[in-house]
């Protein structure tokens, strides 16, 4: 008894510690953004200081907050899109595994997820500087599509899986059509499932940065992009990038401690029923 | 007399999804229509339309004549086309068996007696879901010469490097870059095979304890190969995530030292928007592509069958 308790305090100052390694580099870039530049470089480190929000003020300034309106639309759209458009067929393909080529098409699905970014941002760059795509909130949403569509089908497919087929066929025997059904009686089971796919989703439009680097512009700067805009030729600006990974990053968090039980079979593509 | 039917594994079909099908059979293509026609124009086009340019003689934004092979055979014989295979070769090399190692000791000790562990739980996700860019923020500050916290604290502390970055060295800045897709990843890998221990059936350990085996022994011959699909599927989603990080690279070292950590993903940004050799550019994302179909295909194959999960 006593040496499983010994085992456990072990354990748990371990796990703790492992914690702490990950949060103290995250805790301390944000510090920048409350100190001065005299605080941020001094030798020996600077434990204790009077908070600023002097970086606050240039980013206000400097129109930083619309990089955050910015990256609230895009991110927001291109969920919606992607809900639209993919929960019928994530729901299909779950449901009906015998169809022809269904293999081969769901391969399909995860084979565009796969690809580096940088493999389709060349010939982005080339059609949307043809149709005056560059620059825009549509060019952007339909960018983010390339990831976010293969991911949200794929994950809610693993959702579907789970579904009772009783309920559904005790609503066609009441004389529910398919559709009817879908939308009556499985839409409201799959609810969390796609709420827990959608948000990670968001988040991964929220933190992508190649696509909304290369194909926006002026217009249609996300957060993301913020960050090397603060690096100029009078030196690199940290307190106001410590704003942006802290704002970056809270939302992030949030979701993280609402959605934990969903976001590991999220990652691993539904591989885990976490 | 209906319980001496066998009713093993399968579902038994319900009473009439026969007829169903048999009544509308584009019913399921209806549904996924919208997705693959979105997809299609999303990422098939694009992917068709660079592989054309590939072919072509392309510059600055041009597309000019048929060219053949041509950019494939300037790419082959570019010595820093080889040169960033092997930079993701290296850190794909390292970085997923620590982690793995890491994730798989951490997942261990997570399912022991721990207090506080669904506190714990929610603070391992940060680093994955945090966006890249914010991660390479996060360690650009940690690790920047003299003045970071680490490079202060610890490695010139211990004398490893003296006023300087990580970053600024060639023979330690893929080694820093390395260290931080670690710090990013190892998290998420314990979480993952902590769920899949969770996940697993009880019944054979308790066998096992009745039976006298230590822990060592359950570890080896129980849990490993039970775990076995789905280490092989965070292995190659890991592999293929590592080959193409880009993010961090970039705003840690943007391939620098010289081109000591010029990993595909960056020689294609610097082919295309530095030197506006687009034909070129095309050309290494179809060979990149290429490599990840077969991965992917791997993946998938393996998936389906072992963990049916598909």
């Amino acid at each position: 008894m006593h040496k499983s308790r010994a085992n456990s305090l072990v354990f748990t100052t371990l796990s703790i510690a492992y914690a702490a390694l990950i949060l103290f580099p995250v805790f301390w870039m944000w510090s920048y953004a409350f100190k001065s530049e005299a605080e941020m470089f001094a030798r020996p480190t600077v434990w204790l200081f009077t908070p600023t929000f002097e970086h606050f003020g240039y980013m206000i300034e400097n129109g930083y907050h619309h990089y955050l309106v910015n990256s609230l639309i895009v991110s927001g759209a291109s969920t919606a899109l992607v809900v639209i458009i993919g929960t019928p067929a994530a729901y299909a393909f779950a449901r009906y595994r015998d169809m022809k080529f269904r293999d081969d098409l769901f391969l399909f699905v995860l084979a565009t997820r796969m690809a580096p970014p940088v493999c389709l941002v060349i010939p982005y760059y080339l059609i949307y500087a043809k149709f005056d795509l560059l620059d825009t909130y549509l060019g952007l949403v339909i960018a983010y599509l390339t990831f976010n569509l293969s991911f949200y089908v794929w994950v809610l497919s693993s959702f579907c899986r789970d579904l009772p087929l009783e309920l559904e066929e005790a609503a066609r025997v009441e004389g529910y059509s398919r559709a009817r059904a879908f939308v009556k009686v499985l839409l409201p089971l799959l609810r969390p499932g796609i709420t827990a796919t959608a948000v990670l989703c968001f988040i991964f439009a929220w933190n992508e940065f190649m696509y909304a680097f290369l194909l926006g512009g002026q217009n249609v700067k996300t957060l993301p992009v913020g960050i090397p805009s603060l690096i100029t030729t009078q030196g690199v600006r940290w307190g106001e990038m410590a704003i942006i990974g802290m704002v970056g990053t809270l939302p992030v968090m949030v979701v993280v401690f609402f959605l934990q039980k969903h976001i590991v079979r999220g990652l691993t593509m539904g591989a885990v029923k976490g | 007399m209906t319980d001496i039917t066998p009713r093993l594994g399968t579902v038994a079909a319900p009473p009439g999804a026969g007829s169903y099908h048999r009544e509308s059979r584009w019913y399921p293509y209806a549904l996924i229509a919208p997705t693959m026609l979105t997809l299609t124009v999303v990422a098939l086009v694009p992917f068709l339309y660079m592989g054309w340019i590939s072919l072509h003689e392309a510059r600055y934004g041009q597309v000019g004549a048929f060219a053949g092979l041509e950019n494939y055979r300037k790419l082959l014989g570019d010595p820093r086309f080889w040169n960033s295979m092997s930079v993701a070769g290296l850190f794909v090399a390292i970085a997923v068996p620590v982690e793995f190692m890491l994730g798989l000791i951490g997942a261990l000790v997570l399912s022991q007696k721990i207090r506080f562990r669904s506190v714990l739980i929610p603070f391992l996700f940060i680093p994955s879901m945090m966006a890249p860019i914010i991660v390479g923020l996060v360690w650009k500050t940690m690790l920047a010469g003299s003045w970071g916290f680490f490079s202060y604290n610890i490695l010139e502390r211990f004398g490893i490097l003296q006023g300087s970055s990580v970053f600024a060295s060639p023979d330690l800045a893929l080694y820093g870059l390395i260290f931080v897709d670690i710090w990013e990843w190892t998290p998420f890998m314990v979480l993952t095979f902590f769920a899949g221990m969770q996940a697993l059936p009880a019944n054979p350990f308790w066998a096992a304890q009745v039976d006298g085996a230590n822990p060592v022994q359950i570890f080896f011959r129980l849990t490993l190969p039970m775990l076995a699909p789905l280490l092989v599927v965070i292995g190659l989603i890991r592999t293929i995530d590592a080959f193409k990080v880009y993010d961090t690279i970039y705003i840690l070292t943007n391939g620098g030292p010289g081109i000591t950590t010029e990993s595909p993903s960056v020689l294609g940004y610097k082919y295309t928007f530095d030197f506006w050799e687009i034909g070129t550019a095309s050309a290494l994302a179809v060979v990149i592509w290429l490599l990840f179909f077969v991965f992917c295909n791997i993946f998938y194959q393996i998936a389906k069958r072992r963990l049916n999960v598909f």
